[in-house]
């Protein structure tokens, strides 16, 4: 599959969850609060599109997100755009092979997004300070990435490699060198 | 990758398993236990049935076995006849939701007539826990313009945000960023009414003078003080008053009229 297809099929995949958040989990909830499919994606291609197709990709599906549902345009745009690129430079650190490392990054990474689109929500969008409760429901949505994570891991190397071969094929053995 | 795959397999399913009991567990309400009463009771007792009326059978009735052909001829028939009856209920519970539906924004229209009203279903909700906004399906060309008011049966719903062709955002008024003016029912002392993320369907009644009484119970209403929405729609009731050591610094829980869990149908004042 050649790059221009492998990003349509990011797309699709976009597509997909966003009709998964909006429709099945705004029910499957653990205590009212929902899960957030779009982190571990974009940290997905982050880890094996390399840092700026995770970014580009990042910016692209916040923006759409910000078009249906956002408050203010680039909120979802420029945090998950975040995400895509943070997920690139872990790469270069840490082993794709551990499911308890891309736990880990789910946790980092959840923390990251929830952060940013609270403090943007607070500072530009005067929304109320809540600390307690705005902790609970992070503590909630970390406990249910990591448990959606454990179930979708199994595609990550079944998926990722390929992908990584044709956005990274000539870089991937050299940073183990 | 997991070492050995049929463990991670297990893992996974077993993951499947701890998830849908977390999301059960922590949606359950006590209430609803006695309907777990009732799903393993009729679960059970059909079995139970079954073989108090086989023992019986065997016990003393050789007939039993000779009726089986005819029996099972006769079971068929019964299929295919609650087959064609599960088909028919389907088509009238159809007829039947959206007779509803239309009775539901009828009956809006009513109740709002002083108004002149869009009707509208939520098409769309918010997918982050920190915010809450819905889509409706009327826009700009339906003639929906910004900060116009959203109601629904019970109650106030929010504003227009921000409007499309075809669709509006409504930010709602269990959103943390939105902020409304209201009054007291009975005693008509203003308050501020917030939205919060502890919770849908719960809002935060603060500024409230020292010398207020307020209780729980009491009825709260827009104000009409800011621009946006207009004086006298029902917002909801005091569920709760936390008292604190300074007394300008208490506040009440409100508990929405409007269910936003359920909201399906609204109406826009124009």
């Amino acid at each position: 599959m050649k790059k221009v297809g492998i990003i349509i099929a990011f797309f699709a995949v976009f597509l997909c969850l966003y009709f998964l958040q909006a429709n099945f989990f705004t029910w499957f909830t653990i205590a009212d609060v929902m899960p957030n499919l779009f982190i571990i994606f974009l940290l997905f291609i982050g880890l094996f599109a390399g840092k700026k197709v995770g970014a580009i990709c990042g910016l692209v599906f916040g923006i759409i997100l910000d078009f249906c549902i956002g408050k203010s345009v680039f909120m979802y745009g420029v945090m998950l755009m975040v995400v895509g690129f943070l997920g690139g430079l872990l790469d270069k650190n840490f082993s794709k092979d551990s499911r308890i490392t891309i736990m880990l990054m789910v946790i980092g990474m959840t923390c990251i997004f929830e952060i940013g689109i609270y403090l943007i929500s607070v500072l530009l969008l005067s929304a109320n300070l809540e600390i307690v409760a705005f902790l609970r429901t992070l503590l909630i949505e970390i406990i249910y990435n990591v448990l959606l994570t454990i179930i979708v891991y199994p595609l990550f190397p079944a998926l990722g490699y390929p992908i990584e071969e044709k956005f990274k094929g000539k870089t991937i053995l050299t940073k183990y060198f | 990758m997991y070492k050995n795959k049929k463990s991670g397999i297990i893992g996974i399913i077993v993951t499947i398993v701890i998830l849908i009991v977390i999301v059960f567990l922590s949606n359950v309400e006590v209430g609803q236990l006695s309907d777990a009463q009732n799903v393993f009771t009729s679960l059970i007792m059909p079995v139970q049935n079954g073989l108090t009326y086989l023992k019986n059978k065997l016990s003393g009735n050789d007939s039993f076995f000779t009726d089986i052909n005819r029996l099972q001829e006769e079971n068929e028939e019964l299929k295919q006849k609650n087959k064609e009856l599960e088909e028919s209920l389907r088509e009238l519970e159809i007829t039947k939701n959206e007779n509803e539906r239309l009775t539901e924004l009828l009956g809006l229209t009513e109740k709002y007539s002083n108004y002149t009203t869009i009707p509208a279903y939520v098409i769309n909700r918010d997918m982050n826990n920190y915010s809450n906004m819905i889509v409706i399906d009327v826009g700009a060309k339906d003639g929906i313009k910004e900060n116009m008011v959203v109601i629904a049966d019970k109650g106030l719903v929010g504003h227009v945000v921000s409007v499309s062709d075809t669709t509006a955002k409504v930010q709602t008024i269990i959103d943390p960023s939105s902020t409304v003016s209201s009054t007291l029912t009975t005693t008509r002392d203003n308050i501020i009414v917030r939205g919060s993320i502890e919770g849908e369907s719960r809002l935060k009644g603060t500024y409230i003078q020292p010398d207020v009484l307020i209780a729980e119970g009491d009825s709260i209403e827009t104000s009409g003080i800011g621009g946006i929405y207009p004086k006298g729609i029902h917002i909801g009731v005091v569920k709760q008053v936390i008292p604190t050591k300074n007394t300008t610094d208490r506040y009440v829980w409100i508990e929405t009229a409007v269910d936003f869990t359920k909201l399906e149908t609204v109406l826009v004042i124009e």
